[in-house]
């Protein structure tokens, strides 16, 4: 499904603040998996999920999604197939409009834009049983512009905005960080609800240990640009809390720090 | 009496101004974009609608709908310049709005005769039909004219108000307003987002080009020099009508723009009543601008105030 062949990336190449991130780092997804990724700050999760976006471009290696190379595709256009949703909750959705009108930004997603009324009658009855099947008691707000909604809400809304069509691939990046507790455990239920439903192929980077433990197919952890631990399925389910703990530490060990 | 076409003036000139705020508004608030360009882009409207009339003898709606494609096209160079050269928007507004200056100053020569430049619609005027001179016009009793002028001209921009309004529920409005707001998600959605910016300034320097030509046409000549302050006078008109107007029940941004426009001008225009020679015109007029800035600053936190306290005993 998606595929990192050999990818370097260099921050601030030949200067006193070279950061080698990425040397001939693989990967490869299959199709329908559910990757969580865990690791230290500055490990490059993010920066991983930025070269699959294709919001940096990877020094050297290629890309694929497919199959097909997407190395130079530009970000607007693998965002055709890649779904995103950031740690900040106001990224995802525009908070000048309201429910309504993001939802319908979203589900035009992949169309062309043109001068038809963007929100009919029958589309708002369909995106207010939407929006009620998250059981946050939005429905009754459909017309509040985003701005006004707690980022929790806001994250609800951005993951199904981000889901609405159908996309080949979910990139998740903390999108719990910011929330509390509670609402943090409801937005991760219904991301897991929404991948398992949709059959989507996803890559969740999380900081929670417990999230990574008990949901997703597959569990990688980084660690200065390097997968350190890669187990699936069966091998994955045998990994509790504590081992993911003791290996964080055995690194940090090790690194000196 | 003084008083009274004073009024009756600045009510002719709001309206007029209130496209070129509409103009602006998209720039400005929905596309989050302060474009210079628009001192350049008010006289080319003018100076293109008076060429298409006199030397090509059109109608005046045609002629100002000839503008508005004039305007679109100085609109999408700023917009190309911001995005795809990189340039920063001042400065890709302040190069347009500059060469813009030269632009229309040369077809200001198409419009002299005999090297001596008339004032265009006074020249052959007979024959042309302009917006508030027709036969219609000129079958309306004197007393009336100011009427009818001010009738054509609030059809005018009820017009302009509509066409916004349905633009901005269209598929298309929808992410010019998304690019203004939040420009990553709509490269989420899969979209360019500076295309969508090419494409609003484009058409809001559209409807700035149709004020310059319904200016010209009002004041039955085209004077180069008119785009001189016309971005303050935009800028100003939008942010009273979005600080002030926009909180009356029932009123979209486009009605309290146009209110903005109205207000700023029938001030503007009793600011000529106060200095008769007109010599700190541009400076009542800055302090004008400061004030309303003020203004703004303490109705928006005052207004916020009101409504987390509001919002506070709701819960
Ligand atoms: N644009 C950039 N310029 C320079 N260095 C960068 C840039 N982006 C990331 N880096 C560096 O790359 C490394 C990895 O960063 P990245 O953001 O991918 O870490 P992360 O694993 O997401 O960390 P966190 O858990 O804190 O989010 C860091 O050392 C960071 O300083
Ligand atoms: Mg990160």
């Amino acid at each position: 499904m998606i595929e990192l062949q050999k990818v370097h990336k260099v921050f601030n190449a030949a200067t006193v603040n070279e950061v080698e991130l990425f040397r001939d780092f693989d990967l490869h997804i299959p199709r329908g998996q559910f990757v969580s990724v865990v690791g230290s700050n500055g490990s490059g999760k993010t920066t991983l999920l930025n070269l699959i976006s294709g919001t940096i471009s990877a020094d050297a290696g290629k890309i694929l999604l497919d199959g097909a190379d997407i190395t130079a595709l530009p970000e607007y256009k693998r965002a055709r197939r890649i779904g995103r949703v950031f740690q900040d909750p106001s990224v995802g959705t525009v908070p000048d409009m309201t429910i309504t009108e993001n939802l319908s930004l979203a589900e035009n997603k992949g169309k062309p834009y043109f001068l038809r009324l963007a929100v009919s009658g029958s589309a708002k009855n369909r995106y207010r049983e939407l929006v009620a099947s998250l059981g946050l008691g939005l429905e009754s707000r459909m017309d509040v512009p985003v701005g006004l909604l707690s980022g929790g809400q806001r994250q609800a809304l951005s993951l199904i905005m981000s889901t609405l069509t159908p996309v080949d691939l979910l990139l998740l990046d903390e999108h719990t960080a910011a929330l509390d507790p509670k609402t943090a455990d409801l937005i991760m239920e219904l991301t897991n609800r929404i991948i398992r439903e949709k059959s989507i192929t996803a890559l969740m980077v999380t900081h929670n240990l417990r999230y990574a433990v008990e949901y997703g197919d597959r569990l990688l952890m980084m660690h200065e640009g390097k997968t350190v631990l890669d187990q699936a399925d069966e091998a994955k389910k045998a990994i509790s809390i504590q081992n993911l703990l003791s290996i964080f530490n055995e690194i940090s060990i090790e690194c000196g720090n | 009496m003084l008083f009274y076409s004073t009024t009756i003036d600045g009510f002719q000139m709001g309206l007029c101004f209130a496209i070129l705020a509409l103009g602006v508004y998209i720039s400005y608030s929905i596309l989050d974009f302060p474009d210079l360009s628009v001192d350049g882009t008010f006289p080319l409207g003018g100076v293109l609608c008076t060429i298409f009339m006199l030397r090509l003898g059109l109608p005046a709606v045609p002629a100002i709908l000839l503008a508005f494609f004039g305007g679109l096209l100085a609109g999408a160079v700023t917009g190309i310049l911001h995005v795809k050269f990189r340039i920063s928007n001042l400065l890709a507004g302040i190069i347009v709005m500059t060469a813009l200056l030269s632009v229309t100053l040369a077809a200001t020569k198409l419009l002299t005769r005999n090297g001596q430049t008339t004032t265009i619609f006074s020249y052959r005027s007979e024959n042309l039909v302009g917006l508030f001179n027709g036969d219609l016009a000129k079958s309306i009793p004197t007393g009336a004219r100011d009427y009818f002028i001010l009738g054509i001209l609030l059809v005018i921009v009820i017009l302009v108000k509509i066409i916004i309004d349905l633009f901005l529920k269209t598929k298309l409005g929808y992410m010019l307003r998304a690019t203004g707001s939040n420009e990553k998600l709509v490269v989420s959605l899969g979209k360019n987002a500076g295309n969508y910016k090419i494409l609003g300034l484009a058409l809001a320097n559209g409807f700035v080009a149709v004020a310059g030509a319904i200016y010209a046409n009002l004041f039955t000549q085209y004077d180069n020099t008119s785009g001189t302050g016309k971005v303050v006078l935009a800028l100003a008109s939008v942010i009273i009508g979005i600080s002030v107007f926009s909180h009356i029940p029932f009123f979209k941004d486009t009605t309290a723009v146009i209110c903005g426009a109205l207000v700023y001008s029938l001030c503007l225009n009793y600011l000529v009543l106060v200095d008769t020679n007109g010599i700190y015109l541009k400076l009542l007029n800055a302090v004008l601008f400061a004030i309303i800035l003020i203004f703004n600053e303490k109705t928006s936190s005052l207004l916020s105030r009101a409504k987390l306290r509001k919002g506070g005993k709701g819960k």
